[in-house]
């Protein structure tokens, strides 16, 4: 399968220098946040690749990189070959521009209060020009808000009319509105209720069967993950971990802090499987540890991970799995 | 009206007998909390699950006594073992809470003061509550940050709240919580703004010094996972009410009330890999436009005449109580319990 999107070597560091009177008096250096340091993956058409990871490890700097929403300090995003950062192909991008979207995490922020539904979905289609005739325009939002589970007659509701899961829905309509073929979501439902965020995990499950859409899909709920992903990608302080396809990943995830994301889950089952207890807390990227940046938390350190970064190697970034000190878990029977 | 719960080493710690909340607005009065009953026993972990809305915090601040109006308990009682605290006076329930109760809430930020060092507000809330010098009320801090589990507590209990991460925060609330040996802690959504590796430990953590000390703890949160880690029992509620409480191996893993069922199917396991979640159509009502009958009419799927018409009453199945026509004797002849 050929890629749809590619990410090579995405680099994004942030200045967190204090002010320049005071850099200068009390001789400090200038710092600087790696974000996110070194990230390759590809996603093929059709298919949803998530990123997971704890607060601070960077999935959501990916995601708006992605989508050109941030410029990268370093490396590139291609889409359907198309680089999303490269000066050279400027036009081409504004025309791939219409072809992506994005979904964020909390619906009462994304969505203009003072806008009523109609022209928040009409937005895209009048800013892309794809529709000439304010007749047509209505039309398409009707079958845009009945595609996503909402009636036509919501279109002339203001934002504060609807719940939480409901304006979800239309942040989704909007985002298909340019007809998008690859939408980023970061967290689309971490600030929803859980039977409503089956609602609109279901939905978007639909619309990808029915209109191909491929997903970047950023969460740190790995349930949520296994139940949308065909890849997973875990990053941890700026880096990919793992990589591997959502089934392998269950299964026998390799990479220890992969692992520990694995065990910290809880169990909703009850069936007493085993539990590691996880140790220890995310650092502070300013100052991250040296070497492998999970040596600090990790129960297989050598002397090699605290000198030396591992890079990814079939999928995992780890010198214990490289050379043979773990063998990979397996930990579910029945996945 | 209900009577004082008998006293005596089996007596719950908590017990609320048919609490009744309401917000008085211009636009009339809208019943937050409509008659709900429960105890909590020494040592037990009662969770509270249920929807944005549903009126789980709204219980917590009951019982501790800090609703703030319009809000206003209009009917019930509050037990604390075999005192009523749902009507003393404010200065009385000031030294209840605390001493009596302890209380966690969700953000550790917000309930830490940021101005004052860790020490300090340790001290304070010791010194408050018992009889403990200056001197000796801090070594009981060090030790209270010792048993959460902080690392060099010596150095770190100088520390100001914005020199800890989320999961050492939270860890100092605890602390405080339990600074004074409460008989009942109230937790409410301890773990949800921290990440998932880190609200395991806090977990563990809660559940471990609660069972060593034998305190109650009603445990709220919205996420069913939490539950099943930690409770002894659990309540679900929904719209005011409690559509089913009872021993949490039941409710999560045979639940009998439709909402309980399909709240437990639209959660994502790791285990499962059904293609579709469970889906309960709609969300649930606003406060000004409750059903007639029960609340969870419109999206029930198993609606019957009767449910549009008459709330159901919490009724003994098994060791739950289960609030449905479905497991009304009188229609029992009609319909089969589910498997």
């Amino acid at each position: 399968m050929s890629a749809f999107v590619t990410v090579t070597d995405l680099k994004k560091s942030f200045d967190v220098s204090p002010p320049f009177l005071e850099r200068m008096i009390e001789r400090k250096p200038r710092q600087f946040l790696k974000a996110v340091d070194g990230v390759s993956f590809s996603i093929g058409k059709g298919e949803t690749f998530a990123l997971v990871g704890e607060s601070g490890s960077g999935k959501s700097t990916v995601a708006r990189m992605v989508v050109g929403l941030l410029t990268p300090t370093g490396g590139d995003v291609t889409v359907d070959g198309i680089s999303m950062h490269a000066a050279a192909q400027q036009t081409e991008r504004e025309i791939l521009r219409r072809r992506i979207q994005m979904i964020f995490q909390d619906p009462y922020a994304s969505l203009n209060p003072r806008w009523r539904v109609v022209d928040l979905i009409a937005e895209p289609i009048r800013a892309f020009n794809l529709i000439d005739t304010p007749k047509g325009v209505l039309d398409r939002v009707s079958e845009l808000l009945t595609l996503v589970g909402l009636s036509p007659l919501d279109a002339q509701k203001y934002p504060h009319q609807f719940s939480g899961g409901q304006r979800q829905r239309i942040a989704i309509a909007r985002a298909l509105a340019s007809d998008a073929e690859f939408i980023v979501c970061d967290e689309p439902t971490s600030a929803l209720d859980v039977s409503v965020q089956a609602q609109i995990l279901n939905l978007m499950r639909d619309l990808q069967d029915r209109l191909g859409l491929t997903y970047l899909f950023i969460s740190h709920n790995l349930a949520v993950v296994r139940h949308m992903a065909t890849r997973i990608g875990v990053m941890y302080l700026g880096r990919l971990t793992e990589v591997s396809t959502s089934q392998e990943m269950f299964k026998s995830p390799r990479h220890p802090y992969a692992r520990m994301l694995m065990d910290a889950v809880p169990d909703l089952t009850m069936s007493g499987r085993p539990r590691t207890p996880v140790q220890g807390e995310i650092p502070s990227p300013i100052n991250p540890p040296s070497g492998c940046t999970f040596h600090p938390r990790c129960g297989f350190i050598a002397d090699r991970c605290r000198m030396e970064a591992p890079v990814l190697t079939n999928g995992v970034a780890c010198h214990a799995v490289e050379e043979g000190r773990i063998a990979p878990a397996s930990r579910l029977k029945s996945a | 009206m209900a009577k004082a719960p008998a006293a005596g080493k089996d007596s719950p710690v908590l017990s609320v007998r048919d609490l009744k909340i309401e917000f008085v607005t211009r636009r009339g009065i809208l019943k937050a909390i409509d008659g709900i009953s429960f105890d909590i026993m020494p040592g037990e972990v009662l969770g509270v699950v249920g929807e944005s809305g549903a009126g789980k915090s709204l219980t917590g601040t009951a019982i501790i006594g800090l609703i703030d109006p319009p809000g206003r308990i209009s009917g019930g009682e509050v037990w604390l073992r075999d005192k009523r605290i749902d009507a003393l006076p404010a200065e009385e329930m000031r030294r209840i809470r605390g001493k009596r109760i302890g209380m966690i809430f969700q953000d550790p930020l917000t309930s830490l003061n940021p101005l004052f060092k860790v020490s300090e507000q340790l001290v304070e809330t010791i010194q408050t509550h018992t009889d403990l010098s200056a001197s000796q009320a801090r070594e009981r801090a060090i030790q209270l940050l010792t048993e959460v589990g902080i690392p060099a507590p010596e150095k770190r209990i100088d520390s100001y709240p914005h020199e800890f991460s989320g999961g050492m925060r939270q860890r100092v609330v605890i602390a405080l919580a339990l600074a004074a040996e409460p008989e009942l802690v109230i937790a409410d959504e301890p773990t949800t703004a921290l990440d998932v590796s880190v609200q395991a430990q806090i977990i563990t953590l809660l559940k471990k010094l609660c069972r060593e000390r034998g305190t109650a703890v009603m445990l709220i949160t919205h996420d069913m996972g939490v539950i099943a880690e930690t409770a002894d029992r659990v309540a679900v509620m929904y719209a005011g009410r409690i559509a089913e409480i009872g021993p949490v191996a039941d409710v999560v893993r045979n639940a009998r009330h439709p909402y309980a069922k399909g709240l437990m199917g639209a959660i994502p396991t790791l285990e499962s890999h059904s293609e579709r979640l469970v889906q309960i159509p709609g969300s649930m009502p606003r406060l000004n436009a409750m059903p007639q009958g029960c609340a969870f009419n419109p999206r029930c799927s198993a609606v019957m005449p009767v449910c549009r018409e008459k709330r159901p009453d919490p009724l003994p199945q098994g060791k739950s109580e289960v609030a449905c026509w479905l497991f009304d004797s009188a229609n029992k002849s009609a319909q089969k319990e589910p498997a």
